[in-house]
């Protein structure tokens, strides 16, 4: 399980639709692999809708998600793009949000109601104040600091939302069954994360070589 | 008599006053029993009242309470619905918690700038307030000024071992400004997630403690709480308050919700002192609510009433008196009349027994003047007869002069028969005559009395019919048998008419012999039968009759004296009938002597 961990050795990950912008040399590699979600309910899940659920102080996505990032020493790359924390019928969309540090997400108000989003999480504290559909400019906030931010309004108690913010420009959110495939990604020696929970994050050293698909199964 | 009288009043007295004195004796001791449990009902009845209050003073003290958990419930649901106090407490922004709370307890809280009026005027504020995390442990409100000051030492007493899943009652004495000296009632509220159920947090709250209500002050209640071995009560030294205190601390073993009473002297006064745990089951140190009755003022009111109760026994007591004098005087009278009445009949008794002796005297004395009376006239009238039978005797006496004499010497008979009578009557008057009872042949002495009758001129041309048995014996003595017949037969005769009818019977009838005689003539009017066996009574019928009324009498007196009577058997149309019963006697059997 424990692979051998060299820091320096660039490996390449994909990350979904920014892995084509990855650095300019060859970008084959790939981590493909799933994530063992245990799931609460072995009930099918019906609806999409997510929520985040607090445990014993343990924040989560319900039914589960997992964030899977590569961490490591990656060249400097072009400022991430803007991404989007959008509220509709009274949910946030998406429920779990990875952004790399120093993303502007911004929050559209796509419902009539109004919005209050903020946030008392130590990585980020903002409070949007009151907003409708209409606000120009659509209030957006920098994460320019690593972590969890828990997303909630203050008028819809029920509103929750997590965005993950990582030190690196290659991660993914699996897919409802735990399935990942990172691409795109750098040669080198890094830490493959599999974020799970607030409280539970698995990790492997790898070492991606040229043109190398690695399998990672997280248990 | 009259001191025997005056003695006797003197009794009826003495019974009246020994009366008097045992319904005085009875009353008091109804009184005094009456004051005796009046005074022990009184003292119960006080204790149980006391103890009556202090349950309802607790018990409205519990009922404001519980309204202020409901509010204080409702309350920590709402907090905990709120985004950013959940934000606070799960978002790891702990520091964020005091002022997100401020917003939502300003309407709990006291603020700064209230009046000390206002703030006494609502209980329902709150002095301070502070958050426990998910472990018991203290989420200091940092620089919060909203959550109420507290210095650190007390802050730390507010933690638990753990957040509690109910709420709990603690109580915190101050020791330090600003609240110094005073005691807190601290509610500690769990603050439950409304997504998992779970504790997240506690909330504490520190009120002032409800004060007991209004009515314990008439009876200069004090009260006071009782937590961590010091007790604070109001007007009260500090002295006799950490005695007292010291004294709870010692005593409040046993079940910890159980209800407590002792007598205790305090600053030199008695009271009664209730005690009950505040908090029974909180995980706070037990702390318990004290209320000293001051039994000074109660001992106060209950002399007043014991005087009331004790006026109300004299007052009792002296209308038993008067009420007893009167029924002493009632019941004693019928006793007193009778004891009077008594003495009268003894001295009416003893009057007629003297009359009675007096008469029976007098009577001794008449009935002795009338024998020697009767014996003195005899000899005389014998010595005159014997007189004129002398001259009688004579040779030269006309016709004229002999029937003169003729008359005379009859008149003497007349005259010594009256008297001869009048000895008799005198003699059974006197009680002194006594037959000798024997066997008497009653047809012998009918046939001599008739043949006298014969012998007696008769001018009336009388009939004379007998129907009687031979040998019919009576018990009686002969010659007083005689003049019963004698009379009967010269009255029959007297009393008839011209041509009429003497009938006698005679016949045995039982233990009885009963002789008729009848003769005609005209009847005895109804008036006159009662009367004419009176002695001197001579009928309307009688006048030109002679005789002196004593031969019925006579007849009648001697026949008792034989054990018998005479009776008018029937007197109507020209028909007149006397009875004589004697007893019948068998021939020649001897009976016994019947005395008078």
């Amino acid at each position: 399980m424990t692979l051998s961990c060299v820091p320096f050795r660039p490996v390449v990950i994909a990350v979904g639709l920014m892995g084509a912008l990855a650095a300019g040399f060859a970008a084959e590699q790939t981590v493909e692999g799933r994530v063992a979600i245990t799931r609460n309910r072995t009930a099918p899940v019906v609806n999409q809708r997510y929520e985040v659920v607090a445990k014993g102080g343990v924040l989560r996505t319900d039914p589960p998600l997992a964030v899977v990032y590569l961490e490591g020493v990656f060249a400097a790359s072009r400022p991430p793009a803007v991404m989007q924390m959008t509220q509709k019928d009274l949910t946030f969309i998406p429920t779990l949000l990875p952004v790399q540090v120093g993303t502007k997400v911004e929050f559209p108000n796509l419902d009539d109601a109004y919005h209050n989003i903020f946030s008392y999480s130590t990585p980020k504290r903002f409070d949007l104040g009151r907003y409708r559909s209409d606000e120009k400019p659509v209030p957006a906030q920098v994460f320019d600091a690593p972590g969890l931010v828990t997303l909630r309004c203050d008028i819809h108690e029920h509103m929750r939302a997590l965005i993950l913010v990582l030190n690196t420009p290659h991660f993914m959110v699996t897919d409802a069954q735990g399935q990942f495939r990172l691409t795109g990604l750098p040669t080198g020696r890094y830490v493959l994360k599999a974020w799970i929970d607030s409280k539970t994050t698995h990790e492997k050293s790898i070492e991606l070589n040229s043109g190398a698909t690695l399998r990672v199964d997280f248990p | 008599m009259n001191a025997a009288v005056q003695s006797k009043a003197s009794r009826v007295t003495g019974f009246r006053s020994k009366l008097l004195v045992a319904i005085m004796v009875i009353v008091s001791t109804i009184t005094a029993l009456g004051l005796y449990f009046a005074d022990r009902n009184l003292t119960a009845t006080v204790a149980s009242d006391l103890q009556r209050q202090f349950q309802g003073e607790l018990a409205a003290l519990h009922h404001a309470q519980e309204i202020r958990y409901a509010a204080l419930v409702e309350r920590c649901r709402a907090l905990v619905r709120k985004p950013r106090i959940h934000a606070a407490l799960e978002d790891g922004a702990l520091e964020l918690l005091y002022p997100s709370a401020e917003d939502e307890l300003r309407d709990i809280l006291q603020r700064p700038g209230d009046t000390p009026a206002e703030r006494a005027a609502s209980a329902l504020h709150a002095e301070f307030y502070r958050f426990l995390d998910r472990t018991g442990a203290l989420i200091p409100a940092g620089k919060t000024r909203a959550a109420g000051a507290l210095p650190p030492d007390e802050e730390a007493r507010l933690s638990l071992t753990g957040a509690p899943g109910k709420q709990q009652i603690g109580y915190l004495r101050h020791k330090a400004a600003p609240l110094a000296g005073a005691v807190s009632e601290i509610i500690a509220m769990p603050i439950i997630s409304t997504e998992t159920g779970e504790v997240i947090a506690a909330l504490v709250l520190g009120f002032k403690p409800f004060e007991l209500g209004g009515g314990a002050a008439t009876l200069g209640m004090k009260s006071g709480v009782w937590v961590d071995g010091q007790l604070d009560v109001a007007g009260l030294s500090p002295a006799a308050s950490t005695a007292l205190a010291a004294e709870i601390a010692h005593d409040r073993s046993g079940p910890a919700d159980a209800e407590r009473r002792q007598r205790a002297v305090i600053e030199g006064a008695h009271h009664e002192v209730f005690y009950k745990r505040l908090n029974p089951e909180s995980v706070f140190p037990p702390a318990y609510e004290v209320c000293l009755y001051p039994l000074a003022g109660l001992r106060e009111q209950q002399r007043e009433l014991r005087w009331q109760v004790v006026g109300a026994g004299v007052l009792f007591l002296l209308g038993g008196l008067v009420a007893s004098h009167f029924v002493a005087g009632r019941l004693s009278d019928p006793v007193e009349k009778l004891a009077v009445d008594s003495e009268e009949n003894r001295a009416q008794r003893e009057r007629a027994e003297a009359a009675l002796e007096l008469s029976h005297g007098e009577l001794q004395r008449s009935a002795r003047f009338s024998a020697d009376a009767s014996h003195q006239l005899k000899t005389p009238v014998t010595v005159l007869r014997a007189g004129l039978e002398e001259l009688l005797a004579r040779e030269n006496l006309s016709p004229e002069e002999c029937h003169q004499l003729s008359a005379l010497i009859h008149q003497t008979f007349r005259l010594s028969s009256l008297i001869e009578d009048l000895l008799l009557l005198s003699r059974m008057d006197a009680g002194r005559m006594k037959l000798e009872i024997a066997p008497v042949d009653l047809s012998q002495l009918l046939e001599a009395a008739l043949d006298d009758l014969d012998v007696l001129p008769d001018e009336l041309d009388l009939r004379i019919e007998t129907a009687f048995p031979r040998a019919l014996h009576i018990a009686g003595e002969k010659r007083y048998t005689a003049i019963i017949l004698q009379n009967l037969l010269e009255n029959a005769r007297k009393y008839n008419q011209r041509g009429g009818l003497i009938r006698i019977t005679a016949r045995a009838e039982g233990a009885d012999v009963l002789l008729s005689v009848g003769n005609t003539g005209r009847p005895i009017p109804p008036a006159a039968r009662a009367h004419i066996f009176e002695r001197f009574h001579r009928g309307a019928i009688g006048e030109n009759v002679p005789g002196y009324g004593l031969g019925l009498n006579l007849a009648r007196q001697l026949a008792s004296l034989h054990g018998g009577d005479l009776r008018l058997a029937r007197s109507e149309e020209n028909w007149t009938e006397f009875e004589v019963r004697f007893r019948l006697a068998t021939a020649p059997a001897v009976a016994a002597p019947v005395s008078a």
